[in-house]
């Protein structure tokens, strides 16, 4: 598995995203730089942790690369689809069915049961319901709360929330697990734990992008992409060296 | 996404916040059901009294004075006899008229019966024509040219003891003179009157032309003085009413001595029973409007109520929206999520104040004592308006919703 930042930049079918240059400005009274030209591929079935001080543009990263936002300048590709280039109803659809995104507050939805909220990128993806139920119960099983489908998310503690974010992540079979501080709001045991169910999707062969700013978390990935001030700072491979870019 | 999607997950929603949604929806209950409410009165209150006059005058044409500029088939009746016994001849001559009910009033003082005496400023003179075998309680209509009474049943009551068939009244006229009458005949209405008089029946004493009724008038065509008459019924079968109508006006128009009789900006006129419906229902109806139209400014309010509870709702709920566009929603089903909602809410009071609305209509036709008629167009209004309302007033939120950023409503607390 090698971390290509400059060599990911033309086009590889093994990999699930690709940036080219990508930099991101905000006019915010004066203009802000997010992203100062950011090149980097996630290649299929790899694990990759996004580090890096707040405000280095790693959040930018995570929006531009789960297709909730477009770059200013340079290219955004994932699943083959240029995110810049297609209509905010196509991003819709490649976030519901492409990106699975798991997030550091769970963003459960409160009235809907473990199995529903599992379910729920299907209903947009227009799903049948029987269809959805039985994936989400599947998947609920895979993570470990079989016997908690029918539950509210407030019925539930954090790191089983957790779970069934991940759950959802995973339920329309996405080509790419997008997780944001998933260990954040959860004691570190029951974090500790979260990391072991994304060790498991890791080997089942899906490709993950996780951001965090702790290291041990960091570390649980195969390379750790370190950002500074909208910049890739280096790329550390973890199966024994390190590289600088 | 699928409708039926946007519908469960619309409802879940609704029933979340129950009371909110309840009085939301009570709101507009209100407001549709008092157009319902005041709808259906109205229509009530129109088919009771048209159908009064359609029921028990759709054989006559009546024929009276009015002023001539009256265009909208009023019934503003000038007194004036001007409708003499040639007149009444030849308009009975008319075909397809069985009958022409000549109909005057004689001044009096009072009526007596027994010991008891009532003050009566006026009495009905007119002929046996007038009497309707269906309408007849008691004995029998008078005969012409003798000294007998019919009343109607509620001048029959007016004494201290009812009047019945066979009792002695003494009739005081104007200039201290009396008669002594016997009654013939109680009846519940008669063939000449005009519609009018049936629904808002008063007190009537009828008396035959020959001998009380004395005003006369000079007639123009034969020179000679005769009985002349304010109003004349024409009586004819209901088919051929408007023929009739025709032939009656014709004849006013261009040979009657009437024309020539009437007071100096009135005119005769030929106007049928119908007629008379036509303009009662244009009064009730107008009426009906002006007050469904305040009723309506409850609707207003309930949709502003919806508006609001929606708009609070969006705003609640900034983040959920954020995760469903994570997780795949177009703007496109956001934006029905919401239509959808408060299109639901709308739809549940509508459908919930069809109920209330009719029920109390009926309790007010009850209370009014008139025959309860639904207005099925009014109500399907209603309903329409109130799905109607609540989509409407779900667009600006619903558009607030899609438009939400997905990015911002993720980190929105």
């Amino acid at each position: 598995m090698t971390a290509s930042s400059d060599a990911g930049a033309t086009a590889d079918h093994d990999d699930v995203v690709t940036l080219a240059d990508v930099r991101k400005t905000y006019d915010v009274g004066g203009t802000v730089e997010a992203l100062a030209g950011v090149s980097l591929s996630l290649p299929t079935g790899s694990y990759t942790a996004v580090m890096g001080p707040s405000g280095s543009g790693k959040s930018t990263l995570l929006n531009l690369i789960g297709a909730l936002d477009t770059p200013t300048a340079g290219r955004v590709a994932v699943a083959g689809e240029e995110v810049s280039a297609v209509s905010e109803r196509a991003r819709a659809a490649l976030r519901g069915t492409e990106i699975g995104f798991v997030f550091q507050t769970f963003n459960l939805l409160a009235r809907l049961t473990a199995v529903e909220n599992v379910g729920l990128p299907l209903v947009f993806a227009g799903v049948p319901r029987a269809e959805r139920r039985d994936r989400a119960r599947e998947l609920l099983a895979e993570v470990g709360l079989g016997d908690r489908t029918d539950h509210h998310p407030t019925e539930l503690s954090g790191g089983q929330r957790q779970r069934v974010a991940i759950a959802r992540a995973l339920v329309a079979d996405p080509a790419l697990v997008l997780a944001d501080e998933p260990t954040g709001n959860v004691d570190t045991e029951t974090g500790s734990r979260v990391l072991d169910v994304f060790d498991r999707l890791h080997a089942a062969g899906n490709t993950i992008l996780l951001v965090t700013h702790e290291r041990h978390v960091a570390e649980r990935a195969d390379r750790i992409v370190h950002v500074r001030d909208g910049e890739l700072e280096r790329i550390e491979t973890l199966d024994g060296g390190e590289r600088c870019d | 996404m699928r409708l039926i999607e946007s519908v469960r997950i619309a409802w879940r929603s609704i029933r979340s916040h129950r009371l909110r949604s309840a009085l939301t929806v009570l709101g507009l209950v209100i407001g549709i059901a008092s157009v319902v409410v005041f709808a259906t009165f109205g229509a009530s209150i129109e088919a009771e009294i048209v159908g009064d006059i359609e029921g028990s005058s759709a054989s006559n044409v009546y024929v009276f004075a009015t002023p001539a500029d009256d265009e909208d088939g009023g019934f503003d009746q000038v007194v004036q006899p001007a409708f003499t016994e040639r007149d009444v001849e030849a308009l009975a001559s008319l075909p397809g008229v069985t009958a022409a009910i000549p109909r005057g009033t004689v001044d009096a003082n009072s009526l007596t019966h027994g010991e008891d005496t009532v003050a009566r400023q006026r009495v009905t003179a007119t002929t046996p024509a007038t009497f309707d075998e269906d309408r007849i309680v008691a004995g029998r209509g008078f005969r012409s040219g003798s000294a007998e009474v019919v009343l109607n049943e509620r001048a029959a009551r007016t004494f201290a003891e009812n009047v019945t068939v066979g009792d002695r009244l003494t009739l005081s006229l104007s200039g201290n003179q009396t008669r002594d009458l016997r009654v013939v005949g109680i009846v519940n209405g008669t063939a000449g009157g005009l519609p009018v008089s049936d629904f808002a029946e008063g007190s009537r004493v009828y008396v035959p032309v020959d001998p009380f009724y004395r005003t006369v008038v000079e007639s123009p065509s034969v020179g000679v003085r005769q009985r002349a008459y304010p109003q004349v019924t024409v009586v004819t079968d209901p088919t051929g009413i408007e023929a009739t109508r025709t032939a009656v006006a014709t004849y006013l128009d261009e040979e009657s001595d009437a024309r020539l009789l009437v007071p100096a900006g009135t005119e005769p006129t030929a106007r049928t029973s119908g007629d008379f419906a036509a303009r009662i229902s244009s009064v009730i109806d107008r009426v009906t409007r002006f007050v469904t139209g305040v009723a309506v400014i409850g609707l207003v309010v309930g949709a502003i109520g919806i508006a609001n509870i929606m708009l609070v709702s969006v705003t609640e709920r900034t983040r959920e929206i954020g995760v469903m566009k994570a997780v795949g929603a177009r703007n496109r089903d956001v934006l029905v999520l919401f239509l959808v909602e408060s299109g639901l809410l709308g739809a549940v009071g509508a459908v919930l104040a069809l109920p209330v609305g009719i029920g109390v209509g009926y309790a007010a036709t009850r209370y009014a004592e008139v025959g309860f008629t639904l207005a099925p167009g009014w109500m399907a209004t209603a309903v329409g308006v109130g799905v109607a309302v609540g989509v409407l007033a779900g667009l600006y939120p619903a558009w607030r919703a899609a438009r939400v950023d997905p990015i911002d409503a993720l980190r929105y607390e």
